[in-house]
């Protein structure tokens, strides 16, 4: 596989760490393997990942048993990340039924390349990642925003970005 | 699970260099006879707030350019400001005429995050619910396409029947949509006991009223000439545009989800997956009113099987994730302290980052959901079926004129919540 | 001058009728309003015609509109009260119902749709998103659409039962008969 950086397993789900700019030859290995089907393209900001606190109860797998107060649950601490953005690609064989997720991890401003060549869908999803999260695609045939207004400064989802929204007033006051 | 042999077309239509958009062809830009037309957000006939930038050529339509967003809601920024508890309120909005496998969706990533086993009685329940749900969101549909398409009866009798869903689901969740009845670990509350009455009495009344609705329209000759042979869509252009459900089937490739990768408990159910090959609009209409049909069946099993598991929990046991029963808050200390932990701090999700898929009343719906072990979520993303769907209707609309457009997009069954999010 | 209640001309809402529940704001307009009703025969007459046949336009958003599709539904008929057909365009409508979220994106057609009604116009705020931003009160969602319409009659619920927005238009047809002047006038903006 071109451009494979490592593979891990969890919850039943394969996850495929490609280098950013060997994607599209990835993506066309795949495909040519049966993942002709892509189903989303999520883009995540791990910025603050781990540094604040958490709080509140662990659940278990099956249940806890009320009579054994000190059975512990399910925990795993956050582990650090290599970069604050990752694109994952997430594929399906039709019509096998197998899934993979495919995993690239971006800097602040590097660009990742569009795999529209290789599955024409991308081409709204990525419009999404850039319009919402940032991310520069290289190659995408008409990279504008599609969500918000075309002259929206900012992206959203990202992690420094305010919810915004407005103070909520209640009419008793003055 | 085959793929259609048959090729409706030669070769590929997906435009190109923007697979989405049509562009004017080469010798028609700047000539007299082109008109652009702004299909405008607000539009009787397109669903929701839709905005299509056309330009038409005397009645064929030669440029085709899609703008959404009109609906954009901020849905994944707020829901990484709750607890996931919090959280399950929001994915219902998301797709408002399939609320109920929203819930589920979100519900199953949680539940998949947490390793958490849910009983029986709820995995039925969530079935038969979301089953009820597909019936209400393909009549809605079906009342919905034919209005636009001039055969406005069938908006009565639709809804007609889809009151009557609301009324189980009122009874059932104390509200008609949006019933966030979903929880983590199963259900919020026990069935009540009239339920299974009325939803038998539903259930053998559902197949004469979809008999009904096909009596009104299949014979149609207006019907049959606006759909049939409109909006052409190959397996092989599906598959490439990344379409799913009833589109997908109607272009012949047989893939469901529910029996492709069985979710809650489908490989127990016995149903068809229908799918015709012709991949146009009469096609669609056709997999709509078959899947109403295999969704009243798998009710009835539903109910057959949820009627024997009287009396059993409905919720899992997990006092950590899960709220006590409000009678213990009156004796028991420790009840009192995971309400209110529950309640205010919120459940932890362990570290980690699922993708789930349903199949819901549109296609594959997926929640991608990324925790940090805390009891925010750090990212939850939803693959909205609708929003690729929008992306095929440049492919569909080649060689189109402009009357088809509206059956085109209707086809598509598209709701405009899902698409911007 | 006469010191008719607003109640006495028929309108039923709770505001109107449990008496001293302020001083606010309302009771205060409501206050200004009763000063201002004298109705002609004439006037009244006209207010019980526009009154029984306000016609809407199809302005749904999002999951509202669905409960207001179900509204012209056979169940929930509001062609009884008059509002007889949606009407596509805005120049033939007189009825308003904003029925889910108004993003930022929305509102410039959003307004664009009302400045295209003729007066007189009305608008009804139907859930909790258009009347206040609802759950989503971050970047995208316009925090209640009286921020660029006159709003009438807010109707809440998430989403309102369709019984919920048959009342909310039937307290609006009390409104106009009782002779009170559409939102834009009593606010002063621009209609």
């Amino acid at each position: 596989m071109p451009g494979f950086v490592e593979s891990r397993e969890e919850h039943g789900e394969k996850t495929v760490v490609i280098e950013p700019a060997r994607l599209v030859e990835a993506c066309e290995h795949l495909r040519g393997d049966g993942f002709n089907f892509l189903s989303d393209v999520s883009a995540v900001d791990y910025l603050g990942w781990g540094e604040r606190g958490v709080a509140g109860y662990i659940g278990t797998a099956g249940g806890r048993d009320l009579n054994r107060p000190g059975s512990q649950g399910l925990e795993r601490l956050p582990g650090p990340k290599p970069k604050r953005f990752a694109m994952n690609y997430h594929l399906l064989a039709i019509p096998d039924g197998r899934r993979a997720r495919v995993q690239v991890w971006l800097d602040e401003d590097e660009p990742v390349p569009s795999v529209v060549p290789v599955w024409p869908t991308a081409d709204w999803h990525e419009r999404e990642a850039y319009d919402l999260m940032g991310i520069r695609i290289e190659g995408h045939p008409n990279l504008t925003r599609i969500l918000l207004e075309d002259d929206w400064e900012g992206h959203p989802l990202r992690k420094d970005y305010p919810i915004g929204g407005e103070p909520v007033r209640f009419s008793g006051e003055e | 699970m085959a793929i259609a042999e048959r090729k409706i077309y030669e070769g590929t239509r997906v435009p190109s260099p923007i697979p989405t958009s049509l562009l004017v062809p080469e010798e028609l830009q700047g000539s007299e006879d082109l008109l652009q037309v702004n299909f405008g957000p607000n539009h009787p006939s397109t669903h929701g707030v839709l905005r299509l930038v056309v330009d038409l050529h005397g009645e064929t339509v030669v440029g085709l350019r899609a703008v959404v967003g009109y609906l954009h809601t901020g849905f994944e920024k707020n829901m990484e400001a709750k607890t996931w508890w919090k959280a399950i309120t929001y994915p219902e909005r998301i797709d408002y005429l399939s609320f109920q496998n929203n819930e589920l969706v979100f519900v199953l990533a949680i539940e998949k995050l947490l390793g958490l086993e849910v009983p029986q009685k709820a995995t039925w329940m969530r079935m038969c619910l979301s089953e009820l749900n597909r019936i209400h969101s393909h009549l809605v549909w079906l009342g919905t396409a034919a209005l636009e398409l001039g055969a406005i009866s069938m908006f009565w009798y639709c809804f007609r029947e889809r009151d009557q869903i609301l009324d189980l689901s009122e009874m059932v969740t104390g509200t008609r949509m949006h019933t966030r009845y979903f929880q983590a670990g199963g259900l919020a509350e026990d069935i009540p006991r009239g339920f299974y009455p009325d939803a038998r009495k539903f259930v053998d009344w559902m197949p004469r009223a979809v008999d009904d609705y096909e009596a009104l329209v299949d014979q149609n000759e207006i019907w049959l000439e606006r759909t049939k042979g409109i909006g052409l869509l190959s397996a092989d252009d599906a598959i490439a545009l990344g379409q799913s459900g009833p589109v997908l089937r109607a272009s012949g490739v047989e893939w469901d989800l529910r029996k492709a990768q069985p979710y809650l408990a489908y490989d127990e159910v016995e149903f068809n997956v229908p799918t015709y090959g012709n991949g146009d609009v009469w096609d669609r209409y056709k997999v709509h009113m078959d899947e109403m049909r295999e969704s009243t069946r798998i009710v009835g099993q539903c109910l057959d099987r949820l009627e024997e598991m009287e009396g059993e929990p409905w919720i899992a046991d997990d006092r950590k994730v899960v709220l006590p029963p409000r009678e213990e808050l009156q004796t028991s200390m420790e009840s009192l302290i995971h309400h209110f932990k529950i309640v205010t701090e919120g459940y932890r999700v362990p570290e980690g980052e699922v993708y789930v898929t349903v199949e819901s009343p549109r296609g594959e719906l997926g929640c991608y959901a990324v925790s940090d072990g805390g009891p925010r979520p750090w990212r939850v993303k939803f693959r909205a079926p609708s929003f690729v769907a929008l992306e095929a209707t440049a492919t569909c609309m080649s060689d189109a004129l402009i009357a088809d457009m509206i059956a085109i997009v209707g086809s598509l069954d598209t709701v405009m919540g899902e698409v911007d999010r | 001058m006469s010191k008719k209640r607003l109640a006495d001309y028929g309108l039923s809402s709770e505001r109107v009728l449990m008496k001293g529940k302020g001083p606010g704001v309302f009771e205060d307009e409501l206050g200004e309003l009763e000063d201002k009703l004298l109705l002609t025969t004439m006037e009244k007459a006209v207010a019980w015609a526009q009154g029984s046949s306000i016609w809407p336009d199809t302005f749904g958003l999002a999951c509202c509109a669905i409960e207001m599709m179900s509204i012209v539904s056979a169940r929930y008929d509001i062609a009884r009260f008059g509002a007889e057909v949606f009407r596509s365009s805005p120049r033939q409508a007189d009825l308003l119902i904003v029925s889910g979220r108004v993003a930022h994106k929305m509102a410039a057609p959003l307004r664009q749709i009302y400045d295209q009604m003729l007066e007189p116009k009305w608008v009804i705020a139907m859930g909790a998103c258009a009347s206040s931003g609802g759950m989503f009160n971050n970047y995208a969602v316009l925090q209640g659409v009286d921020k660029i319409v006159a709003v009438d009659i807010h109707v809440p619920g998430c989403p309102p039962r369709p019984e919920a927005l048959v009342e909310g238009i039937v307290r609006l047809q009390e409104k106009i008969m009782a002779g009170v002047p559409p939102a834009y006038e009593i606010r002063g903006v621009a209609s």
